[in-house]
């Protein structure tokens, strides 16, 4: 038995919680890059010219529905548009320092994927080649994979009754595996799109920033950003910009007029929610010690207070005896035995009839 | 020239320099015959690695030979150079090794650097190479400057560090030590410039006049390219260059823009040669056929402010191809 | 004892659906509602969720989650903060008022697992996170724990079922021993369940702090919604209490009637020390993450209107009105923090939520997505009813009466 299947075994009994925190303190371990050959993009904007062309190809590769406007009508770049479950990937344009920029918008492929973070059916699969792919085969359509996404990529099929997927970029996997680029890639006239290993893109992005000083802003999104993508992008600088230093932060008003978030920290989305996965073992180990010693100590409490109620009761009780004795007593002496037995009697019925009254209310109290 | 009467007058012309070069030219003093400048500065003079630590070898970079002349018509203030101020010359204060009248920024750097930061107040300074940088973004120049940055070797250097072939080892000393004679120094750089000869550059006439990109002809007709017409115009823009003419230093060095990467030579091989028509695995960061093409004329039009075509009008450069049968 | 005239279901009259039925206003406005609802349920479930939802890509989930999710879930906290305070806690004067909370909670847990049905693209594939086990996922940890929270509850709550049906089926009286005799089992259980989610839904959104406003936006969110639960649980078994006063008076024996107020002054007092924790927390958080620029913001200005008038308002006045043992000021304070509770979800769930998007790509729940949330809140009410009038809930069967617990 290996360990995953271990793992689902014991999740379906639901004793998943400590292991499940085994295994995330695994994946926080990771070291970068992901997969060390795994394939990725890397996006010049300041050779894309926002042709659409790589839409086209996606449309025709995918077999995606066909769009209301033709891709030749290039002014809906104008307009921010995002991914769709039908459009895997769209061309904006930008005002970036007052000059227009294309930045072609498409799944990042995380090294490690918010969305297969998220997901609870294990849907999302980080590929060794670099893709992050979906199995719609047993997604629940719960969503939560497109809150978890920091760059808004996964469209979800509202329109479809009764197969509704999420869907989004593929990095077009089956081609992958056919040998074959993937279909934007190709069909980019200006080689905007770079298809490599991701190790290599970044010496090829380092490399081209150093050797065009000013031409580029300074930073290599999705190097680091959400603990790392394989599809990365290059900004252009702004022209008369003083050659820029190594600093994000003077890069990140840069990037932000191309709708890139330098914000995001560079380590992978998913590890903000182990802190509290990993709370779940110690709150399962600890409530019922917690609850069961409250209880515990309830039940103790009430035990020793009715001993004690007893007590005080049976002294009173005693106290009563006697007293009822010495006046039994006394009574003989003076009145005689008759007299006393009479009063004895009397006494006797007197406390009864006492205590079943206290018992009778004690008992509507406890309810 | 088609005009019969420019030629005549070229040909007066040219009589009257001979007579000129017959009567008067084989004067003693050659330095004489530099155009004085409207400074009052020399018209030429060595700059050399003046440094203060004892080197009695007289070991160092090759002077540069600066010709005052030239660059005082093309600046408007002498401060852009002389950024203090003060017109003395630039050893004075930048020295090899640095010293405190120039804030310790050596005469490497002040020739050199390109990373100036941006003074508040004040002048910024310059060096030689920032400048000459700028003056590539002219348009004139920007269309292939944005696409090669010329290679920083020992070609590029020796276009300034030329040296005078004239000058004595005890000169060079003298000149190290900042202790050379004005006369001297002036000699010796007008020697070197009077030498100076522009480059005989190919030019459209040699190259083809159509050049028909067919490699590729897919969804598209060929490309129709008008060689000859996109090199006359380049050259055309920078015959009156000084800095271009200086640094052009190959007949073929304007054809080595679009023909790069591969030996100069007025027959450059194809772009697909090494562009290959789908990603080489060997070289995936290689730009393809179609996006070297794609690359190179949108971005030396883009560079230079071309209007049109635009990028993405596909059909300005190659027609649509009528949609063709499967046979 | 006088029952004044509750009507217990006997072995011949097993069904007492006259009140339900009766044409009374209320009633008719539930059959409409039901009707509609059943009629957008249709339409949702063949012609897709974008037919009848404003939701879109960038907000995937909407007020079937911010509202019968989020909210549902917190507002059942009754259950485990009442059996809690009952059985650990040992204090025996809420005893009366452990099975409506226990009813209340089970049909709440119950109806978010139905809303979620409507939101999911694939409900009948809900199980599948049991057989492939994302156990990355927050939500797994949360479907994981309602599920079984759900079973807890069926459990607890299965003992009035059985006081109703013994008369017909005597055997199910062992169950109902054995049920019994486990309670304090599954009090534990089910207050360490509903730690687990309660904090879990906040930690829903840990995963995106960039859509988030940062206001709302903390590490220690799956604490907030757990204080929170505590407060919104105790206030709605006040505030359940309150209309259950109106509208089923008579099913209510006088021990119900006699502890009740003790109940709603006692949870009021622990509602505002824990009001007043919350409000503590969210301020030092605030102060913490050096949000002090954001609140001369929009934002800022309704978190302040959040965290005043929705949080340290009604502490104030539930503090006020235990120490005065004024009931209706409590139960107003009730309603005052379960419509607090209901706007921090919001908040947190849509209105901060994707807050750096322009206006025109924000959310607004459609007009059939708020009829699916009360249709699903009139189911809940209404099968309450039909539990109220049939099951020893408000008052103890008279054949089950003597029995301590």
């Amino acid at each position: 038995m290996n360990r995953r299947k271990f793992l689902t075994i014991l999740g379906s009994a639901g004793v998943v919680s400590a292991l499940g925190t085994a295994k995330v303190a695994e994946a926080g371990m990771h070291t970068f890059p992901y997969y060390a050959d795994s394939y990725g993009v890397l996006h010049d904007t300041t050779r894309c010219i926002g042709c659409r062309r790589c839409e086209e190809a996606c449309n025709k590769v995918n077999n995606l529905p066909k769009p209301e406007k033709p891709f030749t009508d290039l002014s809906v770049t104008a307009t921010r548009r995002r991914t769709t479950a039908y459009e895997w990937t769209v061309v904006n344009k930008y005002e970036m320092n007052g000059k227009p920029v294309f930045r072609k918008l498409q799944c990042f492929h995380c090294n490690d994927p918010a969305c297969a973070s998220a997901c609870f059916a294990k849907c999302f699969q980080k590929q060794p080649d670099g893709s992050v792919t979906y199995d719609g085969s047993q997604c629940v359509g719960c969503r939560y994979c497109m809150v978890a996404c920091p760059f808004y990529v996964p469209g979800f099929q509202y329109d479809e009754a009764f197969d509704p997927l999420v869907q989004k970029c593929t990095f077009c996997e089956p081609r992958l595996k056919e040998g074959k680029l993937p279909g934007c890639v190709e069909a980019c006239p200006v080689d905007a799109l770079t298809f490599g290993r991701r190790s290599d893109l970044i010496k090829v992005a380092r490399a081209r920033i150093a050797d065009n000083p000013g031409k580029y802003v300074n930073y290599v999104y999705g190097e680091f950003d959400a603990g790392g993508t394989a599809w990365m992008v290059l900004a252009p600088a702004a022209e008369g910009a003083p050659v820029p230093a190594d600093s994000p932060a003077q890069a990140a008003p840069d990037l932000k007029q191309l709708g890139l978030n330098t914000h995001l920290g560079n380590r992978p989305m998913g590890e903000l929610t182990y802190g509290a996965l990993g709370a779940v073992p110690m709150i399962v180990a600890f409530w019922p010690v917690l609850f069961g010693g409250a209880y515990a100590m309830t039940k103790r409490r009430e035990a020793i207070s009715k001993l004690e109620q007893e007590k005080v009761l049976k002294e009173a009780r005693e106290d009563v005896a006697a007293a009822v004795d010495a006046a039994v007593r006394k009574i003989e002496e003076t009145e005689g035995e008759g007299a006393a037995e009479r009063a004895r009697r009397a006494m006797t019925e007197a406390l009864k009839a006492r205590e079943a009254e206290a018992a009778c209310s004690k008992h509507g109290e406890d309810k | 020239m088609r005009n019969g009467t420019t030629l005549l007058l070229l040909a007066a012309m040219a009589l009257a320099g001979a007579a000129c070069l017959t009567a008067w030219g084989a004067g003693p003093v050659v330095a004489a015959s530099l155009e004085p400048t409207d400074s009052g500065a020399p018209s030429a003079m060595v700059i050399f690695p003046v440094g203060e630590k004892p080197n009695p070898k007289g070991v160092g970079m090759k002077p540069v030979v600066f010709n005052h002349l030239i660059h005082e018509k093309k600046i408007e203030d002498c401060v852009t150079c002389h950024h203090t101020g003060d017109p003395v010359s630039c050893t004075t204060c930048h020295t090899v090794e640095g010293k405190a009248e120039g804030n310790f920024v050596t005469l490497e750097r002040a020739m050199h650097a390109t990373d100036i930061a941006r003074r508040d107040k004040g002048n910024t300074p310059q060096s030689c190479v920032s400048c000459h940088e700028q003056q590539l973004r002219q348009r004139q120049c920007a269309g292939c400057h944005a696409l090669v940055k010329p290679a920083r070797n020992a070609a590029w250097c020796a276009v300034c560090h030329t040296g005078a072939p004239s000058m004595s080892s005890q000169q060079m000393q003298q000149g190290m030590a900042g202790k050379l004679p004005q006369a001297q120094n002036e000699a010796l750089a007008a020697e070197v410039a009077l030498a100076k000869k522009p480059v005989e550059y190919l030019t459209g006439l040699q190259a083809p006049y159509k050049v028909v990109i067919d490699a590729l002809a897919e969804q598209y007709e060929p490309s129709v390219f008008t060689h000859r017409r996109h090199v006359s115009s380049l050259m055309e823009r920078i015959s009156d260059d000084k800095l271009a003419q200086a640094f052009h230093t190959r007949p073929e060095t304007l054809c080595s823009t679009c023909h790069h990467n591969s030996p100069l030579s007025a027959t450059p091989p194809k772009c697909g040669n090494c562009h290959t028509t789908n990603i080489d695995p060997k070289n995936p960061t290689r730009p393809t056929l179609k996006a070297a093409y794609h690359l190179q004329c949108m971005g030396c039009h883009k560079a230079m402010k071309v209007g049109r075509p635009l990028n993405t009008d596909c059909t300005t450069c190659h027609k649509q191809r009528a949609p063709q049968r499967a046979d | 004892m006088e029952n004044h005239g509750i009507v217990i279901p006997t072995r011949d009259k097993l069904f007492n659906l006259d009140p339900l039925l009766r044409r009374t206003p209320g009633n008719i406005l539930t059959w409409i509602i039901l009707s509609v609802g059943l009629i957008i349920t249709i339409i949702r479930f063949t012609q897709g969720i974008g037919s009848v939802t404003n939701l879109d890509d960038n907000q995937p989930w909407g007020l079937w989650i911010g509202f019968d999710l989020l909210c549902g879930v917190c507002l059942a906290a009754g259950g485990y903060f009442t059996t809690v305070a009952c059985y650990v806690m040992g204090m025996k004067h809420f005893h009366s008022a452990v099975r409506p909370a226990v009813t209340t909670a089970f049909l709440g847990y119950g109806f978010v697992v139905v809303a979620l049905l409507y939101d999911l693209g694939h409900p009948l594939r809900l199980p599948y996170m049991f057989f492939f086990p994302g156990t990355t996922s927050v939500l797994f940890e949360v479907g994981l724990c309602v599920a079984t929270y759900v079973t807890v509850l069926f459990i607890e709550f299965s003992v009035a079922p059985m006081e109703w049906l013994a008369q017909k089926f005597p055997w199910l009286l062992k169950w109902r021993k054995l049920v019994i005799r486990c309670t304090i089992l599954l009090t534990i259980f089910g207050v360490t369940l509903s730690t687990l989610h309660q904090s879990s839904l906040g930690s829903l959104y840990l995963i995106a702090p960039e859509k988030l406003h940062p206001l709302w936006y903390s590490p220690f969110m799956p604490m907030f919604f757990f204080v929170s639960s505590m407060a919104a649980g105790a206030s709605m078994v006040i505030f359940e209490g309150m209309f259950a006063h109106k509208g089923v008076h008579e099913y209510m024996d006088a021990t119900h009637l006699r502890e009740a107020d003790g109940v709603v002054l006692s949870f009021a007092r622990a509602a505002s020390f824990i009001l007043f924790a919350y409000f503590m927390l969210k301020l030092i958080d605030m102060l913490v993450q050096a949000n002090i620029p954001y609140l001369f913001t929009g934002y800022g200005a309704w978190w302040l209107v959040e965290m005043l008038f929705f949080v340290l308002m009604p502490a104030l006045l539930y503090a006020k009105g235990a120490r005065d043992g004024n009931v209706s000021l409590c139960r107003f304070a009730s309603a005052n923090t379960v419509l607090g509770i209901v706007l921090n979800r919001f908040n947190v769930s849509m209105i901060a939520f994707n807050y750096n998007l322009p206006s025109a790509e924000r959310y607004f729940p459609s007009i059939w997505e708020i009829c699916i949330s009360m249709f699903v809140v009139t189911m809940i009410v209404t099968v309450y009813r039909f539990i109220v009038y049939h099951m020893p809930v408000l008052y103890e069967h008279p054949d089950f009466k003597d029995e301590a617990h």
